[in-house]
């Protein structure tokens, strides 16, 4: 049966002496790995269409259980290339791909990630160094998932923060993925403290469209208190063995 | 008793890519028409490979002798790397008559998978500029994302030893036509023109 969607390759691996099998987030299947017969041969006619990023057209055929549909076409709508053809750029990218390719299940349809990941592309295509997209991806990806961090309520008596932060006493928690307030706090051991601005950001972030992050200027120490309880909230749900792993990479850029 | 093997040189052969069981079978009967040196030739190369292969301690080329022929070569150009994914693609590169040196890295950067600069052998390729007198280093990492990531990579890390750093031109593969060229191929292609 042939079935059609649009996808974006969040990853490619080798797979005998020149096929593909190739990993898709779609519109309508969600994450998809696809077999691609012989897309490494020189006259191949899917051509650049399987490089990471690609945004296409895709046909494939397989039974509904079969578990390795394989692709028949792909039409490329858009190539990402200019976030793909630098180190530095796609080293970023790789995270954001890293996390569907991690917390999401095979075959389940899931929109709103997939426009999140469409739309994000598409902002940081035009505004390739701006941090705040990476930080803006993961943060909301993390919320669609359900494992956003909470920065505006404490993790263990629910007290609300007034006027967008705890003044001066803003603690996370990675093991609680919280806040926890200055009453609730036994043991200050593995916390992050975080500024009033920060935690403001955050608790604006999530609210705000993809659209409006253009219009915002945050300074650098902001983004790098956000990144850094963004990306220790996430090693610890994936556990040590699993972490992100852009820390290998003595030139990537972190936000 | 025959049934078996047969059998078994059948199902030994569908472990090699790209065989499937009607080739395997095609395979395991030609076999059984050749001659016993010839047939046993193939058994022996085999053997012999698996014995004595190990990567050259200068290229990482697949060797018997260490460093390999090439290395050892006293009429190849030193003064030339030429860096390559596999060992394999030395084997095509070679058919170009390229006259320098190889080195090896035994993959392409994938953060995605893992692989990361400290997989690949690339400090070792860092030491060879810094004790040879290395005047090119020939990117030659397949034109697809994780090659061109991996010679970016080894770029930043080579450009402080000042020699010329050069990446194998992107372009359309010849005999093919212009049309059946993807977006991305061709504005590559473009970008790498020459002047006639
Ligand atoms: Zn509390
Ligand atoms: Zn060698």
């Amino acid at each position: 049966m042939l079935k059609r969607t649009e996808g974006i390759v969040l990853n490619n691996s080798l797979f005998g002496e020149a096929d593909l099998i190739v990993t898709y987030l779609t519109r309508d299947y969600g994450l998809l790995k696809v077999f691609a017969k012989s897309p490494r041969k020189i006259k191949s006619r899917f051509g650049s269409s399987l490089e990471p990023l690609t945004y296409s057209k895709i046909s494939f055929m397989g039974k509904e259980d079969a578990n390795l549909p394989r692709l028949t076409q792909s039409d490329i709508i858009k190539t990402f290339h200019a976030l793909r053809d630098d180190l530095k750029r796609l080293l970023n990218v790789s995270e954001m791909l890293e996390l569907s390719l991690k917390f999401m299940p095979e075959r389940e349809p899931h929109f709103a990630v997939f426009k999140l990941l469409l739309g994000t592309l598409t902002k940081l295509e035009s505004d390739c160094d701006n941090a705040l997209y990476l930080l803006y991806y993961k943060i909301k990806f993390l919320e669609i998932a359900g494992y956003a961090p909470r920065l505006d309520m404490c993790g263990r008596c629910g007290t609300i923060s007034y006027n967008g932060s705890y003044s001066g006493h803003n603690n996370f928690y990675v093991s609680h993925g919280s806040i926890i307030c200055e009453k609730c706090i036994r043991d200050r051991e593995g916390s992050i403290r975080l500024s009033d601005g920060t935690v403001r950001l955050y608790n604006s972030l999530i609210k705000w469209r993809l659209s409006n992050i253009n219009r915002v200027k945050a300074p650098a120490y902001m983004l790098s208190e956000i990144g850094h309880v963004i990306n220790s909230h996430i090693a610890y749900i994936l556990g040590r063995s699993r972490q992100l792993r852009k820390e290998n990479f003595a030139v990537g850029i972190s936000p | 008793m025959t049934q078996g093997i047969i059998e078994n040189l059948i199902t030994a052969l569908t472990k090699l890519p790209g065989i499937g069981r009607k080739s395997a079978q095609r395979l395991a009967f030609f076999i059984l028409t050749m001659t016993p040196d010839d047939a046993k030739g193939i058994a022996f190369a085999i053997i012999d490979i698996k014995d004595k292969a190990r990567f050259c301690s200068v290229c990482f080329n697949i060797t018997d002798t260490d460093p390999c022929n090439i290395c050892s070569d006293t009429s190849r150009d030193k003064e030339r790397i030429c860096v390559v994914e596999e060992p394999s693609n030395i084997i095509a590169i070679e058919r170009t008559g390229f006259k320098g040196t190889y080195h090896v890295l035994l993959g392409a950067l994938s953060p995605l998978d893992g692989i990361t600069p400290d997989k690949l052998k690339i400090i070792e390729l860092a030491k060879r500029i810094q004790s040879d007198s290395v005047q090119e280093v020939i990117l030659a990492t397949n034109p697809n994302t994780r090659g061109e990531m991996t010679a970016q990579y080894i770029t930043e890390i080579i450009k402080p030893f000042n020699i010329k750093i050069t990446r194998i031109a992107y372009g359309l593969p010849i005999g093919s036509d212009i049309e059946f060229a993807d977006e991305v191929t061709l504005a590559k292609a473009l970008e790498g023109r020459r002047e006639m």
